[in-house]
């Protein structure tokens, strides 16, 4: 009998997921484990394994499409067997009721299947070398086909638009060998929305700040000789930030804050969102709470949020609901940088890289330790003065290390 | 009134008759000689048949190299039964048209046809004149043999191609002015017959459409055949009483030849004359009607198809055209189509070709990718002794785009089938790397030849 893959549920507030890619087609054998195909919602994007090894007897969402969890999404079975599509689900009846409350969904671009696009293979490489929307080329081949023809009918068309004078005199090199297209799609598409949204939708700018952590190293390389005496674990600069993040922003209430439609939402609880980075994008795991955490147990949540966000296992409910970022490129020997808010949230700062670099003290020069660190704010919730005081809160508690983990 | 009526029954006209008549259309199809037109009565079939006769000939001479051994004393080529044997076929071909014209209603009147108006024509037959209506007249008249300026065909010394293929007896020495596809195709069948044959052409080259790489193949082979090919030459004189001709080469140096046939075959004029093409407004020049790209004249009702509007004079081409034609006449729209076009010459070896060639193709693309698999590298060439020619296939880098095959050798003209199915498919070349081939096949040096281009060729 066949099995059906339906939409997983990736957070309790998840509404509807999307499939963005479909790895198999109908027809495909899988083995059971083998990804089939991507999906993501809100925040995430992760893959769908095959639960069964079979055929994909048929896929009943497409690319693009977007459907409530639990929505059957294709079936896996004997290429023989036919499929009973009407089997009584709950699942599908809500998947009804679902449809009829917004029939919008029908009318989302996606072909039905079998309505295929004719092209021919040197019409096609052709039009995607000059990157033309082969759905809106007519096609005068055999049944409707598009040809190389008319393909060149579009470009000349194209070309003989004069843009302005100069460009008539020199034409533009098309620089074809050197192009390659990526369509935007699944989590790159998402990122590319939210940060494209958060420059467009707040007063962001960045402080920077340089804080010796000559004896906050001291302090970590000593704790870390303690606790592995007792676990594997070790702690790292980037744990004591939190922690001395999470103190200073009791401190400075107003940068554990979001801005929400005119309104300024100060938050008691402080969750800390911890930026990830993927091979293929970033996800920012959040740990709830952070205010009730001793330095160990961030350190811990951290390191576990990061691990499952890399194996794509991270459950949505741990995505959300931050209330401050942390993002470190301190691995990468960046020193500042400019990181954009994660909206609608007040402040995200920036890690960079720990440099020894002589110093002043006194009258003396010293060999010290420099953490540079990047505070971006929203000017709307605060102002330059105050923001700066954070950091500065923020720079004590790294420079007199003993009080964060008092 | 729904009556089509067209003027010529060859290729492009009975085309384009059950074509008009499967659109539920009354069709009027005038012929001025047998249906079938050129191609099947004077041209393309009538010559294939002699080669068959040639091939065979040469077959059997060639038959102790596969250990079938026969006395060379009996073997002789009977003329009388190789026309017979080409007269039965074209008539079985011919009545196959007549069957298709009764089987789609087609009503076919003997008769030269003239137009009188938009939608009117006259037919006469010797004394009888008949006057039609038509709502569309589709014109293909086809073409003729240009003669030489200053030598008509008198069909007893100068001859045309009509003549050559029904000569009375196999002749001892035969003169073909023009190097192009007929002259190479009667060099090849007499030749082979045991003719002394002369081929005299005006270009550097013989066929002067296809890439010296595939016809200089073709002209050894016809040198091992006992052809004198002149390029480079001109024909200056004809004296037909004392039946010299008057050479003179490239260096201008004068030379005088005698043959027993003087063959000239230098091309094919539109039959243009007599239609009534200026008297109802049809734009028209010596090289054809004019029409546009559904094959309608510069006079809205009247279409035109075939070797008539000149262009590419093939059989083929004029299916498509008057399919077009016919289609265009019956109110529906259809446009032709030229993407891909196989060329075929029917000699020994032959030759066939589709798309650009290298020539053509370094032309517009400038740097492209040339595949090439010889024949003497394919098993089953070898296995019938023919291992002459190879397999040549330009692809354009930039889209892996085929953009031409010619192919020189045995069965050419079958293999072509695959070229021509790629470039109207317009498939790229990237697509065939996986490509099954059966084997042994010739088929198989057309997947070298584009593995080639890649470089991966495996039995090269």
């Amino acid at each position: 009998m066949a099995v059906e893959v339906v939409m997983p549920k990736l957070g309790m507030a998840m509404k509807e997921g999307t499939v963005s890619l479909w790895s198999k087609a109908v027809g495909d054998p899988v083995e059971k484990g083998e990804a089939i195909a991507s999906i993501n919602s809100e925040k995430i994007e992760m893959d769908i394994e095959s639960p069964a090894e079979g055929t994909i007897l048929n896929i009943a969402v497409q690319e693009g499409q977007g459907v409530p969890p639990g929505t059957v999404i294709c079936h896996i079975g004997d290429p023989n067997e036919k499929i009973k599509i009407d089997e009584p689900v709950a699942v599908e009846t809500q998947l009804k009721i679902d449809e009829q409350e917004k029939p919008k969904t029908k009318e989302s671009p996606t072909l039905p299947m079998g309505d295929r696009l004719m092209i021919t293979p040197v019409a096609r490489k052709m039009a995607q070398a000059a990157n033309l929307d082969i759905e809106r080329i007519q096609g005068t081949g055999p049944g409707g086909r598009i040809t190389k023809e008319d393909v060149q009918k579009v470009m000349e068309k194209r070309d003989s638009i004069p843009v302005n004078t100069e460009e008539r005199i020199v034409p533009p090199k098309p620089a074809i060998e050197s192009q390659q297209q990526i369509p935007v799609k699944g989590m790159r598409n998402i990122i590319a929305k939210r940060m494209k949204e958060s420059l467009q939708s707040s007063a962001q700018l960045t402080l920077t700040l340089k804080v010796d952590v000559t004896d906050l190293v001291i302090l970590q390389k000593q704790a870390t000789e303690t606790l592995q005496k007792y676990e594997s674990t070790k702690l790292t600069i980037t744990d004591f930030v939190a922690k001395a993040v999470v103190l200073s922003l009791k401190e400075h209430p107003k940068m554990n804050s979001a801005y929400i439609e005119d309104n300024i939402i100060l938050y008691e609880s402080i969750h800390l969102g911890l930026a990830v980075a993927l091979e293929n994008g970033l996800v920012v795991p959040v740990i709830r709470n952070a205010e009730n955490c001793t330095l160990r147990q961030l350190s811990n949540k951290g390191k576990e949020l990061a691990r499952c966000a890399r194996d794509g296992q991270l459950p949505i409910e741990d995505m959300q609901g931050s209330t401050f970022t942390i993002s470190n490129l301190g691995a990468y020997g960046v020193e500042h940088f400019t990181p954009i808010l994660n909206t609608p949230e007040t402040g995200i700062l920036g890690i960079g890289t720990a440099y020894d670099t002589p110093l002043y003290i006194g009258e003396e020069l010293e060999r010290r330790t420099i953490l540079p660190l990047s505070l971006t704010f929203d000017h709307r919730v605060l102002d330059g003065a105050p923001a700066a005081a954070f950091l500065q809160t923020l720079k004590r508690y790294l420079e007199e290390p003993i009080t964060v983990i008092l | 009134m729904n009556r089509i009526v067209i003027i010529g029954g060859g290729p492009a006209g009975y085309v384009a008759a059950i074509t008009a008549s499967q659109q539920d259309k009354e069709v009027i199809l005038v012929v001025d000689g047998p249906l079938g037109g050129t191609c099947l009565n004077e041209g393309c079939m009538p010559t294939k048949s002699l080669l068959k006769s040639a091939d065979t000939y040469d077959l059997v001479k060639n038959a102790g190299q596969m250990g079938i051994h026969l006395s060379l004393n009996s073997i002789e080529v009977d003329w009388d039964t190789v026309q017979e044997r080409k007269r039965e076929v074209i008539s079985k071909l011919v009545n196959g048209i007549r069957y298709l014209m009764g089987k789609n209603k087609i009503k076919v009147i003997q008769g030269r046809a003239s137009i009188l108006s938009s939608n009117r024509l006259r037919i006469e037959n010797g004394n009888e004149n008949e006057v039609i209506d038509a709502s569309k007249i589709i014109i293909s008249t086809g073409s003729e043999p240009i003669p030489l300026p200053f030598a008509p065909f008198d069909g007893e010394w100068i001859i045309h191609s009509g003549h050559a293929m029904s000569l009375p007896a196999i002749p001892d020495s035969l003169l073909i002015v023009g190097g192009g596809v007929i002259g190479c195709e009667f060099a090849s069948i007499y030749s082979r017959m045991g003719t002394k044959v002369t081929v005299i052409e005006m270009g550097e080259k013989l066929l002067p459409g296809e890439d010296e790489d595939i016809t200089s193949i073709l002209h050894e082979e016809l040198k091992n055949q006992g052809v004198t090919v002149h390029t480079s030459t001109a024909v200056k004189n004809i004296n037909a009483t004392s039946k010299t001709v008057y050479l003179e080469n490239g260096d201008g140096k004068l030379e005088e030849m005698h043959a027993d046939y003087v063959l000239v075959s230098i091309g094919r004029r539109p039959r243009v004359n007599g239609v009534g093409l200026e008297e109802n407004d049809i734009d028209f020049s010596r090289l054809g009607i004019s029409v546009d790209d559904r094959m309608q004249t510069s006079n809205p009702t009247i279409y035109a198809c075939g070797d008539v509007i000149g262009g590419i004079q093939l059989a083929h081409v004029a299916f498509h055209e008057g399919r077009v034609a016919a289609l265009n006449a019956c109110g529906q729209f259809a446009q032709v189509n030229y993407r891909a076009i196989p060329r075929c010459i029917y000699t020994s070896p032959e030759i066939a070709s589709v798309g650009l060639t290298e020539k053509e193709a370094r032309q517009k693309y400038g740097e492209i990718k040339v595949g090439e698999f010889a024949f003497s590298a394919n098993g089953k060439a070898a296995l019938s002794n023919k291992p002459v020619g190879k397999v040549k296939v330009l692809v354009n880098p930039q889209y892996n785009e085929i953009l031409g095959f010619s192919i020189v050798g045995q069965h050419a003209t079958e293999l072509i089938g695959q070229g021509t199915i790629m470039l109207h498919a317009e498939i790229t070349a990237d697509m065939l790397e996986d490509l099954v081939a059966a084997h042994p096949t010739l088929s198989e040096s057309i997947h070298e030849a584009l593995l080639n281009v890649v470089g991966q060729a495996v039995h090269s």
